[in-house]
């Protein structure tokens, strides 16, 4: 039982290659999701029941699936129909997958928005559209930022599941590498080293957030 | 919409929603275990135990699930440590919700005003007593709220399993799409499986929280 390192170093353009297409993802995704679980979020409160309806039912199906069920799903299923390439795929499911859990937040933080504020805001002339863009979102959105950091933390760790689709990401990175050098314990020590340290940059970015925006909430 | 073919492969799907449903009760189960361990350490006064257990959280809540998965069985071996995949499903899956499950015990026991501690402590109860006759009864329904989302998301996670080739839903959808080349019909069904599965999960601990909570809510009702 002897380590050698040396591969590491060796595939290491290897690795960052993949690491820049993780850091790629989740940005795309930490947008695309709340962005998308905003407007989700404020469709389906404040419109007819024929346009909530279908959206409450694609977030339940997205909450009470797995992932990579999903990511199956739109990249083999779809498949059928379309050709849709694996990074695109992967950024849609994780998207949709978070756009959901973010969306189910969002819901529950403009609901906890007084509904004072929605008259007064219509009383002093605003209109339905402008009370909910000005007052009630902004608001909305503040209370919802330790939740909603919680589920960016949570999807940059899933971005290691679109591997299993075949997305060049980090995971993949090794996977190549160890096919290659047969050290799989030497790199996925590395790669969770290197999921960690970035979990603990977004942590404390999370908690200087948190702070900036507490006397807000 | 392929009918007969979802009738077909119904058989086979349930013998792999079994291998789920068996995997996570395991991994749930050891997963409360070492939560427990977990708590204990961070509560008693030997500070290198306390250094241990939340470092440990903090690693394994700080790594995604998948690379511990990959890292225990491909790379087990290189430590001498080599587990068939449906073990090693089980213990990353207990391993890492334990540290999770730990958080959310904490939480809960640390929700009970301190002042009930001291009362009791004051009236004579040892530290167990205090834990098992006080504070546990009124922590108990947040704590099983709290463990039973994360029994949730464990259940989701077992789809990961099917990677190290464990032959549960997911696996078994795969292959089944493989080889019918009807992939709505197929995720539909599987679907339909894991939201069973969920809905049984949130059924039970809804039935344990009623049951934690019968004398508490009572109270709460005569006020």
């Amino acid at each position: 039982m002897e380590f050698d390192f040396s591969p590491v170093i060796t595939y290491a353009p290897t690795l960052l290659k993949g690491m820049g297409v993780t850091f790629l993802i989740a940005l795309v995704v930490a947008i695309f999701s709340i962005v998308g679980g905003l407007l989700v979020a404020v469709i389906s409160i404040f419109t007819n029941k024929v346009v909530s309806w279908p959206l409450r039912f694609f977030i339940w199906l997205f909450m009470t699936t797995p992932l990579l069920l999903q990511l199956y799903f739109l990249y083999f299923g779809l498949g059928e129909w379309i050709l849709i390439p694996a990074l695109m795929v992967g950024v849609l499911g994780l998207g949709f997958h978070y756009m959901a859990y973010n969306a189910d937040i969002f819901i529950a933080t403009i609901r906890s928005v007084s509904s004072g504020q929605y008259e007064a805001s219509r009383s002093l002339g605003f209109g339905h559209l402008r009370t909910i863009y000005y007052i009630i979102v902004p608001q909305a959105f503040i209370r919802s930022v330790p939740q909603i950091g919680n589920n960016l933390i949570l999807m940059v760790k899933d971005t290691s599941v679109l591997s299993a689709i075949g997305v060049a990401e980090l995971v993949y990175a090794s996977q190549y590498a160890i096919s290659v050098s047969f050290r799989p314990f030497e790199f996925f020590i590395v790669i969770a080293v290197i999921y960690y340290i970035l979990n603990l940059f977004m942590e404390y970015g999370q908690s200087r957030f948190e702070r900036m925006t507490a006397d807000r909430r | 919409m392929d009918f007969e073919l979802m009738v077909g492969v119904t058989p086979l799907l349930l013998k792999a929603a079994w291998v789920t449903v068996d995997i996570s009760a395991r991994a749930i189960s050891l997963g409360f275990v070492v939560a427990c361990v977990l708590v204990f350490m961070r509560s008693i006064k030997f500070i290198p135990l306390q250094w241990f257990a939340r470092g440990y959280i903090s690693v394994i809540r700080g790594t995604p699930y998948f690379v511990q998965l990959l890292l225990v069985f491909y790379g087990g071996p290189a430590l001498g440590i080599r587990l068939d995949p449906f073990t090693c499903g089980v213990l990353v899956g207990a391993f890492n919700i334990g540290a999770y499950m730990s958080e959310a015990i904490r939480g809960a026991l640390e929700s009970v005003d301190s002042g009930q501690n001291e009362a009791s402590r004051s009236i004579g109860f040892g530290r167990f007593q205090t834990l098992t006759y006080v504070v546990l009864p009124q922590a108990a329904g947040l704590m099983i709220r709290s463990v039973g989302v994360l029994g949730i998301v464990l259940v989701k996670n077992s789809s990961l399993v099917s990677i190290i080739s464990v032959v549960e839903l997911t696996y078994q959808a795969q292959r089944l799409i493989g080889s019918t080349y009807k992939p709505f019909e197929i995720f539909a069904l599987t679907a339909v499986m894991y939201i069973c599965i969920v809905y049984a999960v949130m059924g039970i601990v809804e039935l344990a929280y009623r049951r934690a909570t019968r004398y508490t809510t009572l109270v709460k009702r005569v006020q």
